[in-house]
């Protein structure tokens, strides 16, 4: 009798499950108006293409904010409000240090990890479970799943991941190629050819001042996005940063492979011979940019979209000048790999006391479906012409991780049969964008950035070349930070810098180098190598 | 006998209840420092633990012993911070006594009351600019591209010196810099000495037949020997403050290895690393060593110059 209780208890709670999920949980909308507490930053495209153009609407009343009240009677509001991403983390950090936890707030894997050490924030599996659509989930997952294992500690997901492109974040060679065919020079598909070139345009003296000080890009911060050093260590089999196979299948830190060192010692002769600047320690991105811009550089590495800026004034000044995106090229006898590492920058994550957790699962699917769901309403809600930011608004904002290089290959399809009624979304308004640079109109020229992104010779092409020919070094490490990782990791890494600045500069001799991995190893680097193993193992 | 004592009792009863309102006085100062210097102090404990900042200061630590030590020893950065600090400190202190005395001494010797105002504000003046200021001036005056003192030795055919990027120039750089900030405002402490000497004095002197070499060494000088000993041991407490502000804002990683000082490496560690736990075993090593330099020098003013400030 028990038996049968038991199994008609079963019975009927599966029909209640079944029931849940004829209605689809994840897009119901609440009877009564659930608030949502989030903090959030904002930043100067938002001012420009949006608030300036609707003055009376704010954060928390605007296009995004009605669509979660209409749609889900979800009401959001914001705790505080920073003007850059820099206040954000360092609000955010103290936040966290004095116990005063947003209920629904985006943080990194460190903000994570630490939230999840104190016991704070809740595990979130079972809602995503329950929760995300089917188109969510497709969407959130199309990257891989190393945005769920960055999030993932002791099992429990603790973060839902606002997915964004890993193959984004591979550098790629830009060289100005007017210059390039005024010495009739073809694209560099060596190391020895790309410092041939260097060495060339220095030669050359275009800007005419009599000095051979046309130089290299690299910034300070050795590996941001513009003015990187990335692009130049892959090509000696180096991946500075990310965490790589060695040959007895353990996973190895990349600055201490063998390559960085010769990587290291070419780029000391470099700076010795003046093809890099003297004074490049100092020089942030913005700085270096006025190098490009004054026709004082010619080649650097850097992401897809370095033609947008610092590219376009260049252009703006120089009506000539003209650039492309070209692939990484490797040094004689190396495999040539552009690291990567996952995209996705910030998960979303919800304290232990919060009554409605789900309201955030609901808030990813209405976001992912307004704007690559079949309705296609991205004109709408992502980026419309007039307001490019509008997305931003957001409290969450996972984003398809193809978008872009399915928007070029949408658009290289077009070029091929000239069928615009297939362009849609995204693509469609990137279209509108190379039409209006292709007019030849003097507003066109402004978009000049857009089409060396996603014209015929665009980034996107070189980007999805990677892919395809397998050109790509993922990090191998996707887990959530581990606990040495948490402590130590930010300090090797001002190490690792220093030391590499150092040796560029002649002040340290290229051996330092090995004195560097032997103090990475002994400040936490072995301990910290150990755990990711431990991670790799649990994974495999 | 009982009398007496009485009485003493008595008599140091009414000198408590004359100085009554004095201590009553005292409590708002005594307050504050008890609440923003003494109870901070049991955050040191922090040195000692494996922090993590969200389980709070007194929350369920894990606690570690000396392995923050250990750590910041075998840090490259630490060891010379430490050196940079001391080294950049000491030279400060040094010629923060020295120039501002001689350019007291001097200005107190001009006739013209208007040529010494005025030199006395214009150097006065650096003062009041604040590092992230000048600091933004002395990248571009001293940039070896296009900054102004380059171009100078340009013309007499020097080479461009990098002097905030080259380890070689960079903690001159950063001594002669600040004394050129500070040197005014110290002078003025010691002129406002000089004038305090007694006329008498001089004219005494000049009766004998002093000259005014003899006269500045015999008397002015002597005259400012209180004063140029408190200068002395409060600077000595500075012996490990090399100047956060400036250092801030005119390093860069190619410098670190001359010009990290203790301060900016603590903020580094600690803000930026959130290495909290080493960042407290740096600041509270810091502390230990700057109160043996307090005391001494305190001991040896009073041993030498008979100064007291207690």
């Amino acid at each position: 009798m028990k038996k049968l209780t038991a199994i008609l208890a079963l019975v009927l709670a599966l029909c209640m499950f079944t029931a849940c999920s004829f209605a689809e949980p994840g897009t119901e909308k609440y009877a009564e108006p659930v608030e949502v507490h989030f903090v959030r930053d904002t930043d100067d495209t938002l001012d420009a293409n949006f608030f300036s153009q609707f003055p009376d609407k704010t954060m928390e009343d605007n296009l995004w904010c009605d669509l979660y009240r209409d749609q889900l009677n979800i009401i959001v509001k914001y705790d505080w409000i920073v003007k850059s991403g820099d206040e954000y983390d360092t609000k955010l950090n103290t936040a966290i240090a004095v116990g005063d936890i947003p209920e629904f707030v985006n943080v990194n894997t460190l903000q994570l990890s630490q939230l999840v050490e104190a016991d704070a924030i809740m595990p979130l599996e079972d809602i995503y479970k329950e929760y995300a659509t089917d188109f969510t989930r497709q969407i959130l997952e199309s990257d891989g799943l190393s945005p769920f294992q960055a999030a993932t500690i002791n099992g429990h997901l603790y973060g839902l991941p606002n997915v964004d492109s890993s193959l984004m974040i591979a550098d790629l060679l830009w060289i100005r190629t007017d210059w390039l065919e005024k010495l009739g020079l073809p694209v560099p598909t060596t190391m020895e050819e790309v410092i041939a070139t260097a060495k060339a345009f220095s030669e050359a003296d275009f800007d005419g001042n009599g000095e051979k000080d046309t130089i290299i890009g690299i910034a300070k911060d050795l590996w941001s996005q513009m003015f990187s050093l990335r692009g130049f260590f892959n090509g000696f089999e180096s991946y500075p940063g990310i965490w790589v196979e060695n040959e007895n299948g353990e996973l190895v830190y990349g600055s201490t492979l063998p390559g960085t060192k010769e990587a290291l010692k070419t780029l000391n002769e470099l700076y010795n011979e003046g093809l890099i600047d003297k004074e490049f320690g100092v020089k942030d991105g913005g700085k270096v940019a006025e190098a490009t811009t004054n026709g004082k550089c010619g080649l650097f590495y850097g992401a897809q979209w370095n033609s947008i800026y610092p590219l376009q004034s260049c252009v703006n000044l120089d009506k000539n000048a003209q650039w492309q995106a070209f692939s990484i090229v490797g040094a004689e006898g190396k495999v040539v790999k552009a690291q990567t590492n996952v995209g996705t920058l910030s998960w979303t994550v919800v304290r232990k006391d919060v009554k409605h957790p789900e309201a955030v699962m609901k808030m990813f699917n209405l976001f992912i479906d307004k704007n690559w769901g079949p309705e296609n309403e991205n004109g709408i809600y992502y980026a419309p012409l007039d307001s490019e930011s509008i997305w931003k608004l957001s409290p969450v904002v996972p984003t398809n991780p193809h978008k872009n290089d399915g928007a070029f290959l949408d658009l290289e399809q077009y070029r091929k049969d000239g069928d615009e009624s297939k362009v849609q979304g995204e693509a469609l308004s990137i279209l509108k964008k190379l039409q209006a640079f292709e007019s030849g109109s003097e507003d066109g020229f402004a978009l000049w950035g857009w089409e060396r992104i996603y014209g015929a010779q665009g980034a996107y092409g070189v980007l999805i070349d990677y892919f395809n020919k397998k050109m790509t070094q993922d990090n191998m490490f996707v887990g959530a930070p581990t606990e040495t990782m948490v402590s130590k990791m930010s300090t090797l890494e001002d190490l690792q810098d220093e030391v590499f600045i150092k040796i560029i500069m002649g002040e340290e001799p290229v051996d330092a180098f090995d004195k560097f991995v032997e103090d990475f190893n002994v400040l936490g680097g072995a301990d910290i190598t150990k755990e990711v193993n431990e991670w790799y193992a649990s994974v495999k | 006998m009982q009398k007496t004592a009485k009485a003493a009792r008595l008599h140091s009863g009414g000198k408590f209840r004359k100085e009554l309102p004095f201590h009553l006085m005292l409590i708002p100062g005594v307050i504050i420092v008890f609440i923003y210097m003494y109870i901070p102090l049991s955050g040191l404990i922090i040195a000692f633990q494996k922090f993590v900042p969200a389980k709070g200061l007194f929350g369920n630590q894990k606690w570690i012993g000396w392995d923050n030590f250990i750590y910041l020893y075998n840090l490259p950065g630490a060891i010379s911070a430490l050196r940079n600090t001391v080294i950049i400190a000491f030279f400060k202190i040094v010629l923060h006594l020295l120039i501002p005395i001689t350019v007291s001494i001097l200005l107190n010797e001009i006739r013209s009351t208007g040529f010494r105002r005025t030199a006395q504000t214009l150097i006065y003046l650096p003062h009041f600019l604040s590092w992230i200021i000048l600091g933004g001036i002395l990248i571009d005056i001293l940039s070896p591209s296009d900054g102004i003192l380059n171009r100078v030795l340009g013309l007499f055919g020097m080479e461009p010196i990098f002097f905030l990027g080259s380890n070689d120039y960079f903690r001159g750089t950063l001594i002669v810099s600040d004394v050129w900030k500070e040197f005014g405002f110290n002078t003025i402490i010691y002129l406002a000495a000089i004038t305090n000497i007694d006329p008498n004095q001089y004219e005494a002197a000049t009766i004998d037949g002093a000259n005014r070499f003899q006269k500045m060494r015999y008397i002015t000088l002597p005259n400012m020997r209180m004063i140029i000993v408190l200068m002395m041991v409060l600077s000595l407490g500075n012996v490990l403050n090399a100047g956060f502000d400036q250092v801030y804002n005119l390093y860069s990683k190619q410098v670190y290895s001359t010009g990290d000082i203790l301060d900016t490496f603590i903020y580094r560690i600690g803000l930026l690393d959130a290495q909290f736990g080493v960042a407290t075993a740096m600041g509270m090593f810091k502390s230990v060593v700057s109160t043996i330099f307090i005391s001494t020098s305190y001991f040896c003013a009073y041993k030498f110059a008979d100064y007291r400030i207690f």
